[in-house]
């Protein structure tokens, strides 16, 4: 059967510190037990964490959601936003089944991005990896007005914005997360997408970035 | 708390507490203070059509439906917008809460989540996730589809077009046999009133996916109506039945999901038991533990639920795939689903995950949900009915027996069926079968004229007939009464 990998890429730099790390630890406990009430969810979604501050670290491969154990994140150092956009593509090169002629593979990726600073490595190089690469739906949460979001743009077009890094948003937009994960109907004038790339509305603390 | 009380559309008072809304697809959704109904805004304001929409929907259709004989049966089924209010310029319907059996019961693992058709329809989820107690077996399954046959053959003869059936859209108990459509407010009323989604992927029809593409306004663009709610409710039922899609077997379109998912839910959907084209079978992964055995469509195979429904399927999936005015009605699948029901067993083995399967037609009878074989005598009774009181031709209907079965007014009457219209009076046995004494026994319960055509004899109240091979019964001496022919299998 075929299987719907995502992977969230967090933001652990030392601005994160404090409310922040806490509102994505308990953020990321919200996210996990609301997909475990999804059918959708349960049924196809595999999670992986990627955390990135001085260095990257994938702290979970790719796993069921059933049997994803969460972690507790700890906040400190750089914003590696080239490193860990280098990583989430090489890693889902190896996780993901592409399939072949006779075999279906695993639906495309779904990422979840969220920082609240500037890059302090370069990006390019993450940046070229990350487009080659095939996603399903991306997103780019912009945690608070620090964040680069003109940059974050660069990534994807679907960029949300935090006004403030503080619980209740941080906590939304993880419930706004797994509600992207499940199925919902398509609207008659919403073209050709049949792939699960279409975004529910946001809830009210976070704002979609148009440009 | 912060409590709004209006007026709705209707005048009534209508009070919602304005805190932490359920968010749905394009509703917020508010409950009333004793949480008897909720109140769903509009994130979008409504046009003209969408407002006017509604109004009919509360109005006249649901007249229609519930002003008459049988509300109550239908409230069951549906759950519908009761009302129209505005508020802070925004649109919302007032509609009834969920039956409380639409929830996950307390102390255990999904406590408090809806029991969407989705926990039950994907076999991972039914095997892995779903609490014992609500899993329900063949027989309860077969009562959701019968369930939701009916409630879209109901919107059918009103006119009416679901246009979005789905497992979202739809709540099951598979612990009591209930189901309810929900998310009655998209209605499409052909003519009148255009649909304003094109449903749920894994619904959707052949047609519809296929031309999705086509600018809104080309002719040759295919929306939901009622051909794509038949193509849905065959969809439901089947997955309802086996745990698996229909349509999602190992044929590779494209390796680009995207193409892939287009083309076989729409130009190239093809039925994985097609056995013409054998092409997109399912075939076992390894990853695939958790939806054996369901998956395995040669160890349980559509046939295995009977003649009745094995037709409707080969003409959902097969001849009115991509031939919309084939495809069985809600009607056809209703009558089915029913005539299936009578030929169910009870499985021997207490540990079945089934409890009951359909009877197979042969002398080995094995139960093929765990392969416990039927030992002992078998009886089947095959109907007849008569034009003229004098020829009786075959209904191609049948009943089979086993402990504590009962008859029932609709099988002793070619013109009475089970449904919504039966009076209180026709939903009450009129005999029933017991295995005594080493030998099978139809006990007359209320029958006025049940006759033993083969012996000549009458049986009046409260005595029995023993059942032997070929025995012949005349269940009722009305012109409307029917014959049976008793036939015993020895397995």
């Amino acid at each position: 059967m075929r299987r719907l990998p995502v992977y969230l890429l967090i933001d652990v730099s030392g601005s994160m510190s404090g409310e922040p790390i806490k509102s994505v630890n308990d953020g990321l406990q919200l996210l996990v037990s609301a997909l475990r009430k999804e059918p959708q969810a349960l049924e196809t979604a595999y999670l992986s964490l990627i955390t990135f501050s001085d260095v990257v670290k994938q702290v979970a491969p790719l796993t069921e959601l059933a049997s994803f154990k969460i972690p507790t994140l700890t906040a400190s150092g750089g914003t590696s936003l080239g490193g860990v956009l280098s990583e989430v593509s090489s890693v889902a090169k190896k996780e993901i089944n592409k399939g072949s002629a006779d075999e279906k593979g695993d639906w495309k990726p779904l990422v979840f991005l969220m920082t609240d600073g500037v890059p302090t490595d370069n990006v390019e190089n993450g940046l070229r990896a990350f487009k080659d690469s095939k996603w399903g739906m991306v997103i780019a949460c912009a945690a608070g007005p620090e964040a680069d979001t003109k940059l974050l743009q660069r990534i994807t077009e679907n960029v949300v914005l935090l006004d403030t890094c503080d619980s209740d948003s941080i906590k939304a937009f993880f419930r706004w997360v797994s509600s992207s994960v499940s199925v919902s109907s398509k609207k008659v004038e919403s073209g050709a997408q049949l792939d699960n790339n279409e975004l529910p509305p946001p809830p009210p603390e976070l704002s979609l970035l148009k440009f | 708390m912060s409590l709004v009380s209006i007026k709705a559309k209707d005048g009534d008072n209508v009070e919602f507490v304005m805190k932490d809304p359920k968010r749905g697809g394009v509703k917020d959704v508010y409950f009333s203070p004793d949480r008897s109904y909720v109140v769903a805004f509009f994130r979008k304001p409504l046009d003209n059509n969408g407002k006017e929409r509604l109004d009919k929907l509360v109005t006249t259709y649901r007249q229609g439906i519930f002003g008459k004989q049988g509300a109550e049966y239908w409230k069951n089924l549906f759950c519908w917008p009761e009302k129209i209010v505005e508020y802070n310029n925004m649109t919302g319907i007032v509609v009834p809460v969920y039956h409380p059996n639409f929830f996950f019961p307390p102390n255990t693992n999904l406590e408090g989540a809806e029991k969407e058709g989705k926990w039950f329809t994907s076999a991972k989820n039914f095997n892995r996730f779903v609490p014992e107690s609500e899993k329900g077996t063949l027989l309860s399954y077969l009562r959701i589809c019968i369930n939701l046959s009916r409630a879209v053959r109901r919107l059918h003869a009103a006119g009416l077009a679901h246009s979005d059936l789905s497992y979202k859209n739809c709540l099951v108990d598979p612990a009591t046999g209930d189901a309810c459509i929900i998310d009655i407010d998209g209605l499409v009323v052909p003519g009148l009133f255009a649909p304003d989604v094109l449903g749920t992927p894994d619904f959707m029809a052949p047609e519809v996916v296929a031309t999705m593409k086509l600018d809104f306004k080309d002719p040759n663009r295919k929306f939901p109506c009622r051909a794509t709610d038949q193509h849905a409710l065959a969809i439901l039922i089947y997955q309802y039945l086996f745990h698996r899609h229909p349509l999602r077997g190992s044929k590779v379109h494209s390796q680009d999901t995207e193409i892939q998912e287009a083309l076989e839910m729409g130009e190239k959907a093809l039925f994985i038991e097609n056995s013409q084209d054998t092409s997109n079978r399912y075939k076992i992964q390894k990853n695939d533990k958790d939806f054996l055995p369901w998956v395995d469509t040669n160890k349980l195979p559509y046939t295995i639920m009977g003649p009745y429904l094995k037709e409707l399927f080969n003409k959902a999936f097969i001849d009115g795939l991509h031939s919309p005015n084939q495809r069985p009605s809600a009607d056809d699948w209703e009558e089915a689903l029913i005539k299936t029901a009578d030929l169910i067993q009870p499985c021997l083995d207490t540990k079945c995950p089934k409890k009951w399967y359909v009877f197979d037609n042969s002398t080995k009878p094995a139960c093929p949900y765990c392969g416990t074989k039927l030992k002992g005598q078998l009886p089947v009774f095959d109907f007849y009915s008569s034009r003229d009181g004098v020829n009786f031709r075959p209904d191609s209907h049948r009943l089979m027996i086993y402990h504590n079965q009962y008859l029932y007014p609709w099988h002793v009457m070619r013109n009475v069926f089970p449904n919504e219209k039966l009076s209180e009076y026709e939903k009450k046995p009129v005999a029933y079968f017991a295995f005594h004494q080493k030998q099978w026994i139809l006990i007359n319960q209320t029958l006025d004229s049940l006759f033993d055509a083969t012996n000549n004899k009458p049986i009046s109240k409260g005595s029995y007939v023993a059942l032997t091979n070929g025995l012949q019964l005349q269940l009722s001496k009305d012109p409307n009464g029917r014959l049976v022919n008793v036939s015993l299998v020895q397995a």
